[in-house]
């Protein structure tokens, strides 16, 4: 009777949780997120999966955990993408020699390792999802304010600064790509990080995302602070409307549709020939705007994109990137650093739109509310609104949502564009 | 790479990176000023006359819009045997 107890007792996840407590950090992290998630609604399309992935991978005996593939010497000999196993062991072929995960089939991977490690390997580390949700991002963007108010759009650059005031400090403490890494959380976007994060450093995947993400949802905090540290109430009180008056915009608008749909081909093409290693973003933002714009000729493909193919891309991209946060790549210093250097990395970036507005104000007679240059981040259209929400409280008439738009969405195109620049020079 | 090494790398790709991404902005606004020039010109959109449709009630205006969702719905619930002859604000 006793033998039973014992084998039911190893039969379940308890054996190994008692010998290796620190898995109840990480369902404590789970059931936090899960929490953020639901009950605050933090970007709850991305943070549900993402704490759901954490919570499964972590059962010891579950075989959820993403596997890293590292380089690994064995008996003196150097082999790539070798992966190591949750029982310490190197995942070998029949003749002991350790596998490069690469040129393992799928069926293979799924087989040994488990769906999840399949699911990453297939969709993630391929490369794949991020662009996937671009797309679908494209297809629910309006660049309508950004064409309106195209001026603007150059604080979409001035707001990259984060990204690479960050990668000047990093660069002490990480290696060149994982610092890139993690500065690119300064550009606000999440599947950005992430495509990034892949093609640089993919070990670092689940903190980078998780803080990109964490980072994300706490725009409504983090804009207010930088932006009451930085300006004025008289700058604040800059109201969008009045300076249009005073000088006017003598841009006509004859035919916006045909812009709507000229804009996001001509993008892609400039894009294209200047940072061709961003074109995998920006080229499908693009063309997921492209589908929207042409209208009923497209809708159904425009209603693919934004609908179910973005939803099951977010379903697996939150899930695998949740399922790469096992102990073993969570609870260490890197993270800590990772979580520190993106909160600078998205402050730096505010900062940085905010004070290209207050040099512009400097030589031009037509004011800027700085709020416009807050909002060069990409995390659209939330920063936007937070940013309308401040001027507000300041003066009643002054409704900037529009303007922040052409900025945010200038931000998206940025981000990307900074990524591709980093992947291209460390790639 | 020793540390100062990558110190300067990153401050290279800080000078390369930012750069770039204003050239490219910039390059959008202009190209998107250009557009807007040669849309206006070469594709100004054709003012869409509103249609005339003949009203049932001359005294009281009714949105063509509405007008026709009416039809539509009497067509609808009569399988296409009622007609809409009169519409009257109440």
């Amino acid at each position: 009777m006793g033998e039973i107890f014992d084998k039911i007792f190893h039969m379940t996840a308890l054996d190994s949780l008692i010998d290796q407590p620190q898995f109840l950090i990480m369902y404590a992290l789970a059931f936090l997120l899960l929490y953020l998630g639901i009950k605050k609604e933090f970007e709850p399309l991305l943070l549900v999966p993402i704490a759901f992935g954490v919570l499964i991978a972590n059962f010891p005996g579950g075989n959820m955990g993403v596997l890293a593939a590292v380089d690994q010497t064995v008996n003196g000999i150097l082999y790539h993408n070798a992966i190591t196993l949750a029982d310490g062991s190197i995942w070998c072929n029949a003749d002991g020699i350790p596998y490069n995960i690469y040129e393992v089939g799928l069926p293979q991977i799924a087989h040994d390792l488990g769906i999840m490690n399949f699911l990453y390997y297939a969709l993630i580390k391929s490369g794949l999802l991020p662009p996937i949700i671009f797309m679908g991002v494209g297809a629910l963007t309006d660049f309508g304010p950004m064409l309106r108010n195209l001026k603007l759009a150059i604080f979409g650059a001035g707001a990259q600064f984060g990204i690479f005031a960050v990668l000047l400090v990093a660069c002490n403490f990480f290696t060149l790509p994982e610092a890139a890494s993690l500065a690119i959380i300064g550009g606000a976007d999440g599947p950005t990080a992430i495509f990034t994060t892949i093609k640089l450093a993919p070990h670092l995947l689940g903190p980078i995302a998780i803080a990109a993400y964490s980072y994300m949802a706490l725009v409504p905090v983090i804009v207010p602070l930088v932006v009451k540290l930085t300006c004025s109430e008289k700058e604040l009180r800059i109201n969008m409307k009045q300076q249009d008056k005073l000088y006017p915009n003598k841009t006509e608008f004859k035919n916006m549709r045909a812009l709507k749909i000229i804009f996001p081909i001509a993008t892609t093409t400039i894009v294209a020939i200047i940072v061709p290693d961003a074109v995998a973003l920006v080229g499908m933002l693009m063309f997921g705007n492209l589908i929207k714009e042409i209208g009923n000729n497209t809708s159904r493909i425009f209603d693919a994109a934004s609908n179910a193919i973005m939803n099951s891309a977010t379903i697996f991209l939150g899930l695998c990137v949740g399922a790469t946060m096992t102990v073993e790549a969570f609870l260490n210093w890197t993270t800590i650093g990772i979580v520190a250097g993106g909160f600078l990395a998205f402050g730096f970036s505010i900062f940085g739109g905010i004070m290209l507005v207050k040099l512009m104000n400097l030589f031009s007679k037509k004011k800027i509310n700085p709020l416009i240059g807050a909002t060069g981040l990409s995390a659209v259209p939330m920063a936007s609104r937070v940013a309308n929400n401040i001027a507000l409280k300041y003066d009643k008439s002054n409704h900037v949502l529009n303007y922040c738009m052409s900025s945010n969405v200038a931000g998206v195109i940025g981000s990307a564009v900074a990524a591709g620049i980093l992947i291209a020079f460390l790639g | 790479m020793s540390d100062s090494g990558n110190f300067f790398e990153a401050l290279k790709l800080l000078g390369i990176g930012l750069s770039t991404v204003f050239l490219v902005l910039i390059l959008i606004i202009q190209f998107g000023k250009l557009l807007i020039a040669a849309v206006n010109k070469f594709a100004p959109e054709e003012d869409e006359k509103p249609k005339k449709v003949a009203v049932a009630t001359a005294q009281v205006a009714i949105d063509p819009n509405v007008q026709q969702a009416i039809e539509l719905a009497v067509k609808t619930i009569t399988d296409g045997k009622g007609r809409v002859e009169k519409i009257e604000r109440i």
